[in-house]
């Protein structure tokens, strides 16, 4: 078995009187790709959030390669985004820059590739998600699942070790959920880990080794995709007949 | 109630006063957007160049048409040079230039980082291992503290051009005079004194607006309210602390 990088220990997390997670455990191992269900405003998105640190948690660990990242300063964390990067649900692009800039950003602020070959490196990113067309585009010029593809292709700029996606087919029509997900898989093929937040079963099932179910602030259901499918747990069944 | 408000503002303080250290501690370590703050001073700067040029020259004209009037009676228009540059360079332009940022400037940053802010582009940037002080709040706030006393002086210049046609024009006050006058009025403590102030003005405007647009909610509508409220609040403090700061100059200099 491969190694775990990166594993939540009874994670809890509230807004005000609100709890949203109330011991989440579970962990990620290296080239697997986890899916992570559950019904809307279940704080799928406030998980992915806390993991990188853009949300602080209220008690238990998150542990990255065996070390304990939750109580990292800020500035100790821009290290760790460039390893363990988040692609926005809402795509996220910088709206004063290009679909070019917008990708290029994160190479210009980490790395001391020269101008010609960060364009090279954007420019293969960019193939990826077929946006290569559009880089002189600004992001209020493209489509929403345009958007997303560059919010997608800027979180992979920097090739980093896990990637957290955050419905990235969402609202997209079914070339361009396909097209997200040939690229993700093509990430994973390259050893890379990722979780992929969604409530697309059919997608899930395609591209998970592995599924997780976050009911009530935990993970209620942790197993491969076909015990999911055969889980006779009442709420595991209604969960995957519904179109949540 | 009145409790409710003084704990609401004493927490106001408290977060501003954090935002303005962590402004502190980037600005004195790496990495450095050098390119960032020639945009922001050429946006500032230029983009405000043209009404700071209107509102100097009418100000310079319409004080010395009063002073002048108001003076002729009692034979004094001879006094009406010294009058006008003093009151423009130590207190009219610095004012009336930081409200007029105040309100453009203010607005503007507020407007638009409460923007990037509720499109989730801070945390973006945040989640691609930048700061966002960094990037977006050290660029402004440099740029306005250069560039604001640096308008309001040439708002007093323009001023005090101003005033020398209307002296000349509507009190035969001959040219030559007139700057003779100016010059031997003004002092540095004058015009460093008044660039000081701008200093402060400046911090306080752009500080508080990036404050403000970090804490933006509620959509588009918290984007209006943020730019309202940067606008209300700075050309209050502007206003209040021109006081205390003149004050604090007189007592300093003189
Ligand atoms: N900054 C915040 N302050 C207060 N409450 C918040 C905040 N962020 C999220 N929440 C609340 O946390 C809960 C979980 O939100 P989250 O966005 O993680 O849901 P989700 O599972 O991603 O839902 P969806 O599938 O619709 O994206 C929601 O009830 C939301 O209102
Ligand atoms: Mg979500």
């Amino acid at each position: 078995m491969k190694d775990i990088i990166l594993e939540l220990k009874n994670v809890r997390k509230s807004f005000e009187a609100k709890q949203i997670h109330n011991g989440v455990s579970f962990h990620l191992r290296q080239g697997e790709t986890v899916g992570l269900l559950g019904y809307s405003g279940t704080g799928k998105s406030v998980l992915l959030r806390s993991i990188i640190g853009l949300e602080d948690i209220d008690s238990g660990e998150i542990l990255y390669h065996n070390n304990r990242i939750d109580q990292l300063s800020e500035e100790a964390l821009f290290k760790v985004r460039t390893k363990i990067s988040y692609a926005f649900q809402s795509g996220a692009l910088f709206d004063s820059m290009n679909v070019f800039e917008n990708v290029a950003y994160p190479l210009f602020e980490h790395t001391d590739l020269s101008e010609e070959e960060v364009e090279i490196k954007v420019d293969a990113i960019l193939n990826l998600v077929a946006m290569k067309e559009s880089k002189r585009l600004m992001p209020s010029d493209l489509s929403g699942g345009m958007q997303k593809r560059v919010g997608l292709a800027r979180s992979m700029a920097l090739s980093p070790e896990i990637l957290l996606y955050d419905e990235p087919t969402a609202g997209l029509d079914p070339v361009n959920v396909d097209l997200i997900l040939e690229i993700m898989k093509k990430f994973k093929s390259a050893g890379f880990s990722g979780i992929f937040v969604t409530h697309d079963i059919p997608a899930a099932l395609k591209v998970c080794d592995r599924l997780l179910i976050l009911k009530d602030g935990v993970i209620h259901f942790n197993g491969t995709p076909q015990e999911f499918e055969e889980s006779q747990d009442d709420f595991i069944k209604t969960f995957s007949n519904s179109d949540n | 109630m009145m409790t409710n408000k003084i704990r609401k503002n004493l927490i106001l303080v408290g977060e501003v006063t954090e935002f303005f250290n962590s402004f502190l501690k980037c600005l004195f370590s790496r990495p450095f957007y050098l390119n960032r703050l020639y945009e922001q001073i050429i946006e500032l700067g230029l983009g405000s160049l043209s009404i700071t040029i209107v509102i100097g020259l009418v100000t310079g004209m319409v004080m010395t048409l009063q002073f002048g009037y108001g003076l002729e009676k009692f034979g004094g228009t001879l006094y009406v040079p010294a009058i006008v540059s003093l009151s423009l360079i130590r207190e009219l332009a610095p004012i009336f230039t930081s409200l007029l940022i105040a309100g453009r400037i203010g607005s503007g940053i507020s407007a638009e980082i409460g923007a990037m802010n509720v499109t989730q582009q801070i945390d973006a940037l945040r989640a691609l291992g930048t700061s966002p002080i960094r990037v977006l709040v050290v660029p402004r706030i440099l740029a306005s503290l250069i560039t604001l006393p640096l308008l309001a002086i040439f708002s007093g210049i323009v001023g005090i051009f101003g005033g020398m046609i209307i002296a000349y024009t509507e009190f035969n006050i001959p040219t030559g005079f007139y700057i003779n006058k100016v010059l031997s009025n003004i002092t540095y403590v004058d015009i460093f004194g008044s660039m000081f102030k701008c200093c402060f003005f400046a911090l306080f405007i752009t500080l508080l607006a990036c404050y403000k647009g970090f804490h933006t909610r509620e959509g588009t509508r918290g984007v209006g309210n943020s730019a309202i409220w940067v606008v209300v609040r700075t050309s209050m403090i502007i206003l209040v602390s021109d006081f205390f700061l003149s004050k604090l100059l007189i007592l300093v200099f003189s």
